[in-house]
């Protein structure tokens, strides 16, 4: 982003794109893929190194799922951490000086947020069939407007959350550049090093709101079948 | 700024994307290894309780086979013991026997010696008689004379005196 509010567009097959984002998306993808790549390549039967860090990180994050969701939650797993570490470096690919975030376009956090929310859901829906349509209904019927509210303002939250806090680290990244001469440098590694912060919170967020979620669509059903 | 585009679509896609990317690569990878571990651990724990209960088995094995050994050892031992005395017993027995054997052999011959030695002095007496006899005879004595030959006579017999021989 060299020039705040403006975005390069591109127009194919009839419909507009941002350009900056989504080279900035595939930039993250490879990122991502390589980190990954390089965490569980040469995965050994007897662990060393990062391989102890990645299995950590596999276990703990399928016991959280499983005391939350049960067994059939289990297939979220690969989702959950694919949205944490894509989000991650997003957040921070935007701190290098020419990169930007493709968080800091509304298009991506939203689109993570409705591909949530569907699924969220869906899953509801499949799992838990009528009793999941009748808890928008609880306690009384009146309620289905309060519970309609919520479920609109989850995805909006969720995107608008992560797009302003990227959004406004980076514009003031540029403003702090450009207010403060070149021998003050102080106030800029500050904001940064608050950024980088931001970032991992941000994506920490993104990613349980998104598990509770799923915890709260897909857990508990088999209490729901058992009654 | 926030303006909405096919940019959203694009981002769902290209996120579904890296999902499948990374839990086809990177993610099942992680999660076989985990299950193998796994599989192989309780493997290993199931293997070494079943040799376990197999050295246990083999132990018990041994020592009920050791212990029969130990009482056949002990069986063969008091027999050997047993068999032993009785051949002792036996010898002495048959040595008591051959003493008694042989006492009574040296009684015999004892008995046939002195059978004998009788006998022989009998001879010597007759002949002694016959010779005292030729001569009286041949000296045609008187009476007194004959009574003093007849005395010399037993006291020479009485001078070679045998024993308790009753003759």
């Amino acid at each position: 982003m060299h020039e705040i509010g403006v975005r390069e567009v591109v127009q194919f097959a009839g419909f507009t794109f941002n350009w900056e984002t989504l080279c900035m998306t595939w930039l993250t993808m490879a990122v991502v893929l390589l980190i990954a790549f390089l965490a569980t390549r040469n995965l050994k039967m007897v662990p060393s190194g990062w391989q102890n860090v990645v299995e950590i990180i596999v276990t703990s994050l399928q016991a959280q799922i499983e005391t939350t969701m049960g067994k059939k939650g289990l297939f979220l797993a690969p989702f959950i951490i694919s949205l944490f570490m894509f989000l991650l470096v997003s957040n921070w690919l935007g701190l290098f000086p020419t990169l930007a975030s493709p968080t800091n376009d509304l298009n991506t956090t939203l689109g993570l947020a409705l591909l949530v929310i569907v699924m969220v859901h869906t899953l509801g829906l499949k799992m838990k069939g009528g009793h999941y349509i009748a808890h928008f209904f609880q306690p009384t019927p009146v309620f289905v407007v309060i519970n309609a509210i919520e479920e609109v303002a989850k995805p909006i939250t969720l995107s608008f959350r992560l797009f302003g806090n990227i959004l406004a680290g980076e514009i003031l990244i540029i403003i702090l550049l450009k207010l403060m001469p070149i021998w003050m440098p102080i106030p800029s590694v500050i904001w940064l090093a608050f950024s980088i912060f931001i970032g991992g919170v941000q994506a920490f967020i993104f990613t349980m709101l998104s598990m509770a979620y799923f915890a709260s669509a897909v857990g508990g059903a088999d209490e729901e079948e058992g009654k | 700024m926030i303006d909405l585009n096919m940019t959203l679509v694009a981002q769902i896609l290209n996120f579904l994307i890296l999902v499948a990317l990374l839990r086809a690569f990177c993610y099942k990878p992680v999660v076989r290894l985990l299950k193998a571990r796994q599989d192989r651990i309780a493997e290993s724990l199931n293997k070494a309780d079943a040799d376990a209960a197999e050295a246990d088995k083999l132990l018990a094995s041994y020592k009920a086979k050791l212990a029969e050994a130990n009482k056949k050892a002990e069986a063969i031992v008091s027999r050997a013991q047993a068999q032993a005395e009785q051949e002792h017993e036996a010898k002495i027995q048959e040595t008591n026997a051959q003493i008694a054997q042989m006492k009574k052999e040296a009684a015999e011959q004892i008995a046939n010696d002195r059978a004998r030695a009788v006998e022989k002095l009998k001879g010597e007496m007759v002949a002694l008689s016959l010779a005292a006899a030729g001569k009286i005879i041949a000296r045609n004595l008187d009476k007194d004379d004959n009574a003093q030959l007849i005395d010399e006579f037993v006291n020479e017999l009485d001078k070679d005196k045998i024993g308790d021989v009753s003759c």
